[in-house]
Protein backbone atom coordinates (compact mmCIF):
# COMPACT_ATOMS: atom_id res chain seq x y z
CA UNK A 1 0.00 0.00 0.00
CA UNK A 2 1.47 3.40 -1.41
CA UNK A 3 -0.09 6.59 1.12
CA UNK A 4 0.96 9.94 0.90
CA UNK A 5 -0.05 12.47 3.66
CA UNK A 6 0.10 16.17 3.50
CA UNK A 7 3.13 15.69 0.77
CA UNK A 8 4.49 18.74 -0.62
CA UNK A 9 7.13 19.02 -2.74
CA UNK A 10 9.30 22.37 -3.53
CA UNK A 11 12.81 22.25 -5.91
CA UNK A 12 15.31 24.54 -4.99
CA UNK A 13 14.53 26.77 -7.56
CA UNK A 14 11.31 27.25 -5.29
CA UNK A 15 8.91 25.47 -7.26
CA UNK A 16 6.53 24.04 -6.07
CA UNK A 17 5.68 20.80 -7.86
CA UNK A 18 3.29 19.15 -5.48
CA UNK A 19 0.88 20.85 -3.02
CA UNK A 20 -1.31 18.84 -0.29
CA UNK A 21 -1.51 15.35 -1.63
CA UNK A 22 -2.99 12.60 -0.20
CA UNK A 23 -3.80 9.79 -1.58
CA UNK A 24 -3.91 6.24 -0.70
CA UNK A 25 -2.99 3.16 -3.22
CA UNK A 26 -3.93 -0.41 -2.60
CA UNK A 27 -2.17 -3.47 -3.42
CA UNK A 28 -2.55 -4.67 -7.13
CA UNK A 29 -4.58 -1.71 -7.98
CA UNK A 30 -4.06 -0.44 -11.97
CA UNK A 31 -3.82 3.77 -11.19
CA UNK A 32 -3.40 5.82 -14.23
CA UNK A 33 -2.04 9.87 -13.18
CA UNK A 34 -3.21 12.47 -16.22
CA UNK A 35 -2.39 15.71 -16.20
CA UNK A 36 -0.79 18.68 -18.41
CA UNK A 37 2.98 18.33 -18.77
CA UNK A 38 4.72 20.40 -16.17
CA UNK A 39 2.08 19.41 -13.95
CA UNK A 40 4.02 17.38 -11.27
CA UNK A 41 2.88 14.08 -12.97
CA UNK A 42 6.58 12.77 -12.90
CA UNK A 43 7.40 14.39 -9.78
CA UNK A 44 4.36 12.66 -8.36
CA UNK A 45 5.90 8.95 -8.94
CA UNK A 46 9.30 9.85 -8.39
CA UNK A 47 8.76 10.45 -5.49
CA UNK A 48 7.55 7.22 -4.12
CA UNK A 49 10.77 5.34 -4.68
CA UNK A 50 12.60 8.80 -3.67
CA UNK A 51 14.47 9.48 -6.68
CA UNK A 52 12.89 12.58 -5.53
CA UNK A 53 12.95 13.54 -2.35
CA UNK A 54 9.77 15.84 -0.26
CA UNK A 55 9.84 18.87 1.47
CA UNK A 56 6.60 18.44 3.34
CA UNK A 57 4.59 15.58 4.86
CA UNK A 58 5.56 11.92 4.17
CA UNK A 59 4.52 8.87 2.35
CA UNK A 60 4.01 5.19 3.83
CA UNK A 61 5.09 2.26 1.81
CA UNK A 62 3.55 -0.28 3.27
CA UNK A 63 3.28 1.05 6.34
CA UNK A 64 7.39 2.46 6.47
CA UNK A 65 7.88 6.04 6.29
CA UNK A 66 10.02 6.19 3.49
CA UNK A 67 11.17 9.98 4.04
CA UNK A 68 12.94 8.51 7.08
CA UNK A 69 15.34 6.06 4.73
CA UNK A 70 18.95 6.42 4.07
CA UNK A 71 21.69 5.60 2.04
CA UNK A 72 21.28 1.36 1.92
CA UNK A 73 17.34 1.47 2.75
CA UNK A 74 16.54 3.96 0.40
CA UNK A 75 18.25 0.85 -2.21
CA UNK A 76 16.37 -1.46 -0.33
CA UNK A 77 12.85 0.08 -1.07
CA UNK A 78 13.56 0.59 -4.74
CA UNK A 79 14.70 -3.07 -5.19
CA UNK A 80 10.96 -3.52 -4.13
CA UNK A 81 9.62 -0.87 -6.68
CA UNK A 82 10.09 -1.28 -10.41
CA UNK A 83 10.23 1.57 -12.75
CA UNK A 84 9.71 1.82 -16.41
CA UNK A 85 10.89 5.40 -18.37
CA UNK A 86 9.54 7.15 -21.66
CA UNK A 87 12.77 6.26 -23.37
CA UNK A 88 13.22 2.95 -21.84
CA UNK A 89 16.97 4.22 -20.47
CA UNK A 90 18.51 0.83 -21.78
CA UNK A 91 21.86 0.19 -21.73
CA UNK A 92 22.05 0.32 -25.84
CA UNK A 93 25.40 -0.86 -26.18
CA UNK A 94 24.96 -4.50 -24.62
CA UNK A 95 22.65 -7.29 -25.65
CA UNK A 96 19.13 -7.90 -24.48
CA UNK A 97 19.70 -10.67 -21.91
CA UNK A 98 22.38 -8.52 -19.84
CA UNK A 99 19.96 -5.64 -19.55
CA UNK A 100 17.86 -7.92 -17.64
CA UNK A 101 20.40 -9.43 -15.83
CA UNK A 102 21.09 -5.76 -13.95
CA UNK A 103 18.15 -6.36 -11.90
CA UNK A 104 20.27 -9.10 -9.80
CA UNK A 105 23.16 -7.39 -9.47
CA UNK A 106 22.51 -6.07 -5.55
CA UNK A 107 22.14 -9.46 -4.59
CA UNK A 108 25.48 -10.31 -6.27
CA UNK A 109 28.97 -11.01 -3.77
CA UNK A 110 31.38 -8.49 -4.66
CA UNK A 111 33.26 -10.73 -7.36
CA UNK A 112 30.17 -11.34 -9.54
CA UNK A 113 29.21 -8.17 -9.10
CA UNK A 114 32.51 -6.14 -10.44
CA UNK A 115 33.27 -9.10 -12.97
CA UNK A 116 29.68 -9.30 -14.08
CA UNK A 117 29.42 -12.62 -13.94
CA UNK A 118 25.66 -14.69 -13.48
CA UNK A 119 24.99 -17.39 -11.79
CA UNK A 120 22.97 -20.12 -14.15
CA UNK A 121 19.67 -19.35 -12.18
CA UNK A 122 20.18 -15.84 -12.71
CA UNK A 123 20.17 -16.25 -16.52
CA UNK A 124 17.12 -18.84 -16.44
CA UNK A 125 14.77 -16.45 -14.40
CA UNK A 126 15.99 -13.50 -16.64
CA UNK A 127 15.08 -15.47 -19.77
CA UNK A 128 12.01 -16.45 -18.03
CA UNK A 129 10.97 -12.33 -17.66
CA UNK A 130 12.13 -12.34 -21.68
CA UNK A 131 9.41 -15.26 -22.48
CA UNK A 132 6.76 -13.06 -20.20
CA UNK A 133 6.82 -10.22 -22.35
CA UNK A 134 7.40 -12.41 -25.66
CA UNK A 135 10.80 -11.46 -26.79
CA UNK A 136 13.00 -14.12 -25.88
CA UNK A 137 14.26 -15.22 -29.17
CA UNK A 138 15.89 -11.41 -29.22
CA UNK A 139 17.67 -12.41 -25.75
CA UNK A 140 21.33 -12.16 -27.43
CA UNK A 141 20.92 -9.00 -29.71
CA UNK A 142 22.21 -5.61 -28.94
CA UNK A 143 19.30 -3.38 -27.86
CA UNK A 144 20.20 -0.47 -30.37
CA UNK A 145 18.87 -3.10 -33.29
CA UNK A 146 15.49 -3.72 -31.54
CA UNK A 147 12.36 -1.45 -31.98
CA UNK A 148 10.81 0.80 -29.76
CA UNK A 149 7.79 -1.34 -28.79
CA UNK A 150 10.88 -4.07 -28.50
CA UNK A 151 12.75 -2.34 -26.02
CA UNK A 152 9.96 -1.23 -23.81
CA UNK A 153 9.36 -4.67 -23.41
CA UNK A 154 13.16 -5.01 -22.78
CA UNK A 155 12.67 -2.61 -19.58
CA UNK A 156 9.58 -4.61 -18.55
CA UNK A 157 11.40 -7.94 -18.45
CA UNK A 158 13.79 -6.22 -16.69
CA UNK A 159 11.33 -4.69 -13.96
CA UNK A 160 9.70 -8.40 -13.89
CA UNK A 161 13.35 -9.92 -12.77
CA UNK A 162 13.43 -7.41 -10.03
CA UNK A 163 9.99 -9.24 -8.51
CA UNK A 164 8.87 -5.55 -7.48
CA UNK A 165 5.28 -5.12 -5.52
CA UNK A 166 4.97 -1.76 -7.47
CA UNK A 167 5.42 -0.73 -10.94
CA UNK A 168 6.28 2.96 -11.69
CA UNK A 169 5.82 4.34 -14.99
CA UNK A 170 7.04 7.24 -16.58
CA UNK A 171 4.78 8.03 -19.88
CA UNK A 172 5.79 4.47 -20.98
CA UNK A 173 3.85 4.47 -24.41
CA UNK A 174 4.65 8.15 -25.31
CA UNK A 175 7.24 7.33 -27.76
CA UNK A 176 5.41 4.51 -29.43
CA UNK A 177 3.09 4.60 -32.03
CA UNK A 178 -0.45 3.84 -31.39
CA UNK A 179 -0.77 -0.13 -32.17
CA UNK A 180 2.44 -0.90 -30.25
CA UNK A 181 1.27 1.33 -27.22
CA UNK A 182 -2.06 -0.60 -26.75
CA UNK A 183 0.00 -3.83 -26.82
CA UNK A 184 2.61 -2.32 -24.33
CA UNK A 185 -0.47 -1.15 -22.15
CA UNK A 186 -2.01 -4.90 -22.41
CA UNK A 187 1.23 -6.43 -21.09
CA UNK A 188 0.89 -3.90 -18.29
CA UNK A 189 -3.02 -5.01 -17.48
CA UNK A 190 -1.39 -8.90 -17.62
CA UNK A 191 1.00 -8.26 -15.14
CA UNK A 192 -0.92 -5.93 -12.75
CA UNK A 193 -3.72 -8.93 -12.89
CA UNK A 194 -2.27 -12.17 -12.69
CA UNK A 195 1.23 -11.15 -10.54
CA UNK A 196 -1.08 -8.70 -8.63
CA UNK A 197 1.78 -5.82 -9.05
CA UNK A 198 0.40 -2.44 -7.83
CA UNK A 199 0.63 -0.12 -11.60
CA UNK A 200 1.20 3.77 -10.92
CA UNK A 201 1.35 5.02 -14.45
CA UNK A 202 1.79 8.52 -16.07
CA UNK A 203 0.17 8.76 -19.34
CA UNK A 204 -0.52 11.54 -21.98
CA UNK A 205 -3.17 9.34 -23.69
CA UNK A 206 -6.41 9.53 -21.84
CA UNK A 207 -8.37 7.37 -24.33
CA UNK A 208 -5.89 4.66 -23.45
CA UNK A 209 -5.74 5.47 -19.75
CA UNK A 210 -9.48 5.22 -19.39
CA UNK A 211 -9.27 1.92 -21.20
CA UNK A 212 -6.81 0.10 -19.18
CA UNK A 213 -6.61 1.79 -15.60
CA UNK A 214 -9.07 0.84 -12.76
CA UNK A 215 -8.34 4.47 -11.01
CA UNK A 216 -8.03 7.73 -12.56
CA UNK A 217 -5.93 10.49 -10.71
CA UNK A 218 -5.87 14.28 -11.94
CA UNK A 219 -3.41 16.70 -10.99
CA UNK A 220 -3.40 19.81 -12.12
CA UNK A 221 -0.60 22.65 -11.24
CA UNK A 222 0.70 20.38 -8.30
CA UNK A 223 -2.89 19.38 -6.35
CA UNK A 224 -4.99 16.54 -6.91
CA UNK A 225 -8.30 17.32 -8.30
CA UNK A 226 -10.00 14.38 -9.73
CA UNK A 227 -9.41 10.96 -7.82
CA UNK A 228 -12.24 8.17 -9.06
CA UNK A 229 -12.65 5.04 -11.22
CA UNK A 230 -12.24 5.47 -15.23
CA UNK A 231 -15.64 4.31 -15.71
CA UNK A 232 -16.32 7.95 -13.07
CA UNK A 233 -14.51 10.27 -16.10
CA UNK A 234 -16.69 12.31 -18.27
CA UNK A 235 -15.84 15.53 -20.68
CA UNK A 236 -16.50 17.47 -17.38
CA UNK A 237 -13.93 16.05 -15.48
CA UNK A 238 -11.16 15.96 -18.02
CA UNK A 239 -11.47 19.37 -18.17
CA UNK A 240 -11.19 20.39 -14.69
CA UNK A 241 -8.01 18.27 -14.74
CA UNK A 242 -6.64 20.03 -18.01
CA UNK A 243 -7.91 23.51 -17.07
CA UNK A 244 -10.96 23.68 -19.29
CA UNK A 245 -8.72 25.24 -22.19
CA UNK A 246 -7.21 22.14 -23.38
CA UNK A 247 -10.12 19.70 -23.51
CA UNK A 248 -11.04 20.69 -27.67
CA UNK A 249 -7.17 19.87 -28.20
CA UNK A 250 -6.61 16.16 -26.26
CA UNK A 251 -10.10 15.14 -27.68
CA UNK A 252 -9.11 15.66 -31.23
CA UNK A 253 -6.00 14.14 -30.48
CA UNK A 254 -7.49 11.21 -28.52
CA UNK A 255 -9.56 10.68 -32.20
CA UNK A 256 -6.64 10.54 -34.37
CA UNK A 257 -4.85 8.05 -32.58
CA UNK A 258 -8.38 6.05 -32.25
CA UNK A 259 -8.79 6.13 -36.15
CA UNK A 260 -4.80 5.32 -36.71
CA UNK A 261 -5.69 2.43 -33.60
CA UNK A 262 -8.03 -0.56 -34.54
CA UNK A 263 -7.17 -2.23 -31.16
CA UNK A 264 -8.37 0.07 -29.01
CA UNK B 1 33.50 51.01 -32.72
CA UNK B 2 31.05 50.54 -36.09
CA UNK B 3 32.61 47.71 -36.62
CA UNK B 4 31.42 46.00 -33.51
CA UNK B 5 27.82 47.36 -33.35
CA UNK B 6 25.01 45.14 -34.95
CA UNK B 7 23.61 45.25 -38.05
CA UNK B 8 20.22 46.55 -38.83
CA UNK B 9 18.58 45.33 -42.05
CA UNK B 10 14.94 46.69 -42.30
CA UNK B 11 11.97 44.35 -43.94
CA UNK B 12 9.63 46.18 -47.01
CA UNK B 13 7.06 45.93 -44.46
CA UNK B 14 8.98 47.46 -42.10
CA UNK B 15 10.32 45.59 -39.50
CA UNK B 16 13.86 45.51 -38.13
CA UNK B 17 16.02 42.85 -37.67
CA UNK B 18 19.45 42.71 -35.49
CA UNK B 19 22.42 40.82 -37.43
CA UNK B 20 25.10 40.38 -35.43
CA UNK B 21 28.42 41.35 -36.85
CA UNK B 22 30.95 38.70 -37.18
CA UNK B 23 33.81 38.90 -34.86
CA UNK B 24 36.33 36.89 -37.06
CA UNK B 25 38.48 39.59 -38.42
CA UNK B 26 38.88 40.98 -34.96
CA UNK B 27 40.43 37.91 -34.04
CA UNK B 28 42.34 37.69 -37.38
CA UNK B 29 44.01 41.02 -36.46
CA UNK B 30 44.61 39.94 -33.06
CA UNK B 31 46.38 36.58 -34.29
CA UNK B 32 48.07 38.75 -36.91
CA UNK B 33 49.69 41.32 -33.88
CA UNK B 34 50.44 38.68 -32.26
CA UNK B 35 52.26 36.24 -34.59
CA UNK B 36 54.98 39.77 -35.31
CA UNK B 37 55.58 40.12 -31.72
CA UNK B 38 56.22 36.62 -31.66
CA UNK B 39 58.60 36.51 -34.20
CA UNK B 40 60.42 39.96 -32.68
CA UNK B 41 60.75 38.16 -29.48
CA UNK B 42 62.29 34.80 -30.73
CA UNK B 43 64.54 36.82 -32.85
CA UNK B 44 63.24 34.56 -35.82
CA UNK B 45 65.16 35.17 -39.53
CA UNK B 46 64.46 33.12 -42.78
CA UNK B 47 68.01 34.08 -43.95
CA UNK B 48 69.27 31.75 -41.65
CA UNK B 49 66.94 29.29 -42.34
CA UNK B 50 68.42 29.46 -45.69
CA UNK B 51 72.18 29.71 -44.95
CA UNK B 52 72.37 27.02 -42.20
CA UNK B 53 69.93 24.32 -44.14
CA UNK B 54 72.82 22.58 -45.79
CA UNK B 55 74.30 21.91 -42.42
CA UNK B 56 70.93 19.92 -41.97
CA UNK B 57 72.06 17.56 -44.80
CA UNK B 58 75.33 17.31 -43.92
CA UNK B 59 74.35 15.33 -40.94
CA UNK B 60 71.53 13.12 -42.33
CA UNK B 61 74.18 12.40 -45.54
CA UNK B 62 76.25 11.34 -42.35
CA UNK B 63 73.57 9.23 -41.18
CA UNK B 64 73.73 6.88 -44.65
CA UNK B 65 73.96 4.48 -44.47
CA UNK B 66 73.73 3.34 -40.80
CA UNK B 67 75.97 1.55 -39.06
CA UNK B 68 74.86 -2.33 -38.93
CA UNK B 69 77.40 -3.33 -36.60
CA UNK B 70 76.05 -1.03 -33.44
CA UNK B 71 72.55 -3.37 -34.15
CA UNK B 72 73.23 -6.30 -32.02
CA UNK B 73 74.02 -3.45 -28.69
CA UNK B 74 70.99 -1.64 -29.36
CA UNK B 75 68.27 -4.47 -28.73
CA UNK B 76 68.30 -4.03 -25.08
CA UNK B 77 67.48 -0.26 -24.78
CA UNK B 78 65.08 -0.76 -27.30
CA UNK B 79 63.50 -3.39 -25.71
CA UNK B 80 63.87 -1.32 -22.43
CA UNK B 81 61.96 1.67 -24.06
CA UNK B 82 59.03 -0.74 -25.12
CA UNK B 83 58.61 -2.15 -21.39
CA UNK B 84 58.72 1.25 -20.04
CA UNK B 85 56.15 2.35 -21.82
CA UNK B 86 54.11 -0.68 -21.85
CA UNK B 87 54.11 -0.87 -18.07
CA UNK B 88 53.78 3.04 -17.68
CA UNK B 89 50.86 2.45 -19.70
CA UNK B 90 48.97 -0.65 -18.26
CA UNK B 91 49.55 0.59 -15.19
CA UNK B 92 48.12 4.57 -15.94
CA UNK B 93 45.19 3.26 -17.77
CA UNK B 94 43.97 1.04 -15.03
CA UNK B 95 44.68 3.92 -12.67
CA UNK B 96 42.64 6.31 -14.69
CA UNK B 97 39.83 4.55 -14.32
CA UNK B 98 38.83 5.65 -10.93
CA UNK B 99 40.38 9.05 -11.22
CA UNK B 100 37.99 9.57 -14.04
CA UNK B 101 35.04 8.05 -11.93
CA UNK B 102 35.77 10.86 -9.27
CA UNK B 103 36.16 13.67 -11.75
CA UNK B 104 33.29 13.25 -13.81
CA UNK B 105 30.65 15.21 -12.28
CA UNK B 106 27.69 13.66 -13.44
CA UNK B 107 28.60 10.32 -11.23
CA UNK B 108 30.31 12.11 -8.16
CA UNK B 109 27.86 14.59 -6.84
CA UNK B 110 30.81 16.13 -4.30
CA UNK B 111 31.42 19.42 -5.94
CA UNK B 112 34.76 19.44 -3.98
CA UNK B 113 35.63 15.97 -4.63
CA UNK B 114 35.86 16.88 -8.60
CA UNK B 115 37.13 20.00 -9.02
CA UNK B 116 40.08 18.67 -6.97
CA UNK B 117 40.64 15.71 -9.06
CA UNK B 118 40.34 18.01 -12.46
CA UNK B 119 43.01 20.02 -10.74
CA UNK B 120 45.08 17.01 -9.85
CA UNK B 121 44.80 16.19 -13.35
CA UNK B 122 45.19 19.12 -15.29
CA UNK B 123 48.54 20.12 -12.85
CA UNK B 124 49.70 16.63 -13.98
CA UNK B 125 49.35 17.51 -17.89
CA UNK B 126 51.42 20.52 -17.12
CA UNK B 127 54.36 19.18 -16.19
CA UNK B 128 56.39 18.24 -18.91
CA UNK B 129 57.22 14.21 -19.06
CA UNK B 130 61.16 15.22 -19.47
CA UNK B 131 60.52 17.28 -16.28
CA UNK B 132 58.78 14.09 -14.42
CA UNK B 133 61.20 12.13 -15.49
CA UNK B 134 64.26 14.07 -14.56
CA UNK B 135 62.82 14.38 -10.79
CA UNK B 136 62.09 10.51 -11.05
CA UNK B 137 65.56 9.87 -11.53
CA UNK B 138 66.16 11.95 -8.75
CA UNK B 139 63.94 9.72 -6.45
CA UNK B 140 64.39 6.16 -8.04
CA UNK B 141 67.82 6.66 -9.34
CA UNK B 142 69.11 6.46 -12.89
CA UNK B 143 67.16 3.71 -15.11
CA UNK B 144 64.00 2.77 -16.52
CA UNK B 145 62.47 2.66 -13.10
CA UNK B 146 62.24 6.77 -13.28
CA UNK B 147 61.35 6.34 -17.20
CA UNK B 148 58.02 4.21 -16.22
CA UNK B 149 57.20 6.08 -13.44
CA UNK B 150 57.11 9.29 -15.88
CA UNK B 151 55.41 7.38 -18.81
CA UNK B 152 52.96 5.90 -15.69
CA UNK B 153 52.01 9.54 -14.78
CA UNK B 154 51.60 11.23 -18.07
CA UNK B 155 49.34 8.44 -19.56
CA UNK B 156 46.39 8.80 -15.37
CA UNK B 157 46.33 12.17 -16.75
CA UNK B 158 46.35 11.91 -20.56
CA UNK B 159 43.54 9.07 -20.25
CA UNK B 160 41.75 10.27 -17.28
CA UNK B 161 41.36 13.43 -18.59
CA UNK B 162 39.73 12.17 -22.32
CA UNK B 163 38.13 9.10 -20.52
CA UNK B 164 36.53 11.51 -17.75
CA UNK B 165 35.15 13.66 -20.30
CA UNK B 166 33.56 10.21 -22.22
CA UNK B 167 31.95 9.59 -19.00
CA UNK B 168 30.29 13.25 -18.37
CA UNK B 169 28.89 12.94 -22.30
CA UNK B 170 27.60 9.42 -21.51
CA UNK B 171 23.41 9.21 -21.79
CA UNK B 172 22.72 8.95 -18.06
CA UNK B 173 19.28 7.58 -18.94
CA UNK B 174 20.16 3.94 -18.40
CA UNK B 175 22.39 5.45 -15.34
CA UNK B 176 19.09 6.23 -13.80
CA UNK B 177 17.49 3.22 -14.78
CA UNK B 178 19.98 1.53 -12.38
CA UNK B 179 19.33 4.03 -9.49
CA UNK B 180 15.99 2.86 -9.62
CA UNK B 181 16.88 -0.31 -9.43
CA UNK B 182 18.58 -0.05 -5.99
CA UNK B 183 22.18 0.06 -7.44
CA UNK B 184 24.59 2.00 -5.81
CA UNK B 185 26.25 5.20 -7.63
CA UNK B 186 29.39 2.76 -7.90
CA UNK B 187 27.79 -0.14 -9.87
CA UNK B 188 25.55 1.80 -11.36
CA UNK B 189 28.39 3.14 -13.00
CA UNK B 190 29.43 -0.14 -13.50
CA UNK B 191 26.59 -1.45 -15.35
CA UNK B 192 25.39 1.66 -17.33
CA UNK B 193 28.03 3.77 -18.01
CA UNK B 194 31.11 1.86 -18.64
CA UNK B 195 29.52 -0.66 -21.69
CA UNK B 196 29.18 3.14 -23.50
CA UNK B 197 32.83 3.83 -22.61
CA UNK B 198 34.71 0.95 -22.68
CA UNK B 199 35.80 0.85 -26.11
CA UNK B 200 36.76 4.42 -26.52
CA UNK B 201 38.99 3.66 -23.25
CA UNK B 202 40.74 0.95 -24.69
CA UNK B 203 41.05 3.07 -27.91
CA UNK B 204 42.65 6.12 -26.05
CA UNK B 205 44.98 3.72 -24.08
CA UNK B 206 46.51 1.75 -27.16
CA UNK B 207 47.09 5.90 -28.86
CA UNK B 208 48.41 6.94 -25.67
CA UNK B 209 50.92 3.74 -25.83
CA UNK B 210 51.66 4.89 -29.30
CA UNK B 211 52.75 8.17 -28.14
CA UNK B 212 54.42 6.64 -25.20
CA UNK B 213 56.67 4.41 -27.06
CA UNK B 214 57.71 7.70 -28.70
CA UNK B 215 58.32 9.61 -25.58
CA UNK B 216 60.28 6.88 -24.02
CA UNK B 217 62.98 6.83 -26.41
CA UNK B 218 63.68 10.45 -25.59
CA UNK B 219 63.99 10.16 -21.76
CA UNK B 220 67.08 8.26 -21.71
CA UNK B 221 68.52 12.04 -22.80
CA UNK B 222 67.87 12.69 -18.87
CA UNK B 223 68.94 9.34 -17.68
CA UNK B 224 65.54 7.51 -17.26
CA UNK B 225 66.80 4.60 -19.25
CA UNK B 226 66.14 3.10 -22.60
CA UNK B 227 67.25 4.10 -26.22
CA UNK B 228 67.22 7.79 -25.67
CA UNK B 229 70.45 6.98 -23.79
CA UNK B 230 72.28 5.94 -27.02
CA UNK B 231 70.71 9.06 -28.72
CA UNK B 232 72.42 11.29 -26.41
CA UNK B 233 75.81 9.30 -26.67
CA UNK B 234 76.20 8.95 -30.36
CA UNK B 235 75.18 12.93 -30.22
CA UNK B 236 78.28 13.46 -28.33
CA UNK B 237 80.45 11.65 -30.00
CA UNK B 238 79.18 13.06 -33.02
CA UNK B 239 78.61 9.32 -34.24
CA UNK B 240 76.25 10.28 -37.07
CA UNK B 241 76.29 6.64 -38.37
CA UNK B 242 75.62 5.02 -35.11
CA UNK B 243 72.61 7.79 -34.32
CA UNK B 244 71.22 6.70 -38.11
CA UNK B 245 71.01 3.51 -37.12
CA UNK B 246 69.08 4.08 -33.19
CA UNK B 247 66.62 6.26 -35.46
CA UNK B 248 65.96 3.46 -38.09
CA UNK B 249 65.24 0.81 -35.70
CA UNK B 250 63.30 3.70 -33.75
CA UNK B 251 61.03 4.43 -36.78
CA UNK B 252 60.91 0.60 -37.38
CA UNK B 253 59.52 -0.31 -33.99
CA UNK B 254 56.93 2.93 -34.07
CA UNK B 255 55.82 2.11 -37.13
CA UNK B 256 54.93 -1.82 -36.03
CA UNK B 257 53.19 -0.91 -33.21
CA UNK B 258 51.28 2.35 -34.79
CA UNK B 259 50.05 -0.51 -37.12
CA UNK B 260 49.30 -3.39 -34.75
CA UNK B 261 47.26 -0.18 -32.58
CA UNK B 262 45.59 1.16 -35.80
CA UNK B 263 44.09 -2.19 -36.36
CA UNK B 264 43.15 -2.94 -33.18
CA UNK B 265 41.50 0.79 -32.60
CA UNK B 266 39.05 0.40 -35.83
CA UNK B 267 38.30 -3.29 -34.81
CA UNK B 268 36.82 -1.51 -31.27
CA UNK B 269 35.25 1.58 -33.16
Amino acid sequence: MIEFIDVEKQYPNGLTALKNINVKIEQGEYVAIIGLSGAGKSTFIRCINRMHGITEGSIYINGMDIRLLKGKGVRKLRRSIGMIFQSFNLVTRTTVLKNVLVSYVPDLPFWRKITGIFTKEQKINALTALDKVGILDKAYVRVDQLSGGQQQRVALARTLAQAPQIILADEPVASLDPVTANLVMEDFRKINKELNMTVVMNIHHVELALTYADRIIGIRSGEIVFDGNASDVNDEVLSLIYSGQEVEDTSANESTISEKNPVA
Amino acid sequence: MNLLSPKKIQLPNGKMVVEKRSVTPLIIIVLLLFTIVSINITEFKLEVIVKQINRLFVIIDEMIPPNVEYMPSLWQPLLDTIKMSLIGSVLGAICALPVAFFAASNITKNRLITTVVKFLLSLLRTLPTLVVALIATYVFGLGTMAGTIAIYLFTVSYVGKLLYEQIENANMDSYEAMQSLGLTSMYSFRYAIMPQVIPNYLSTTLFCFEGNVRYAAILGYVGAGGIGLMINESIGWRNYANLGMIILMLVVTVFIIETISEYCRKKLM
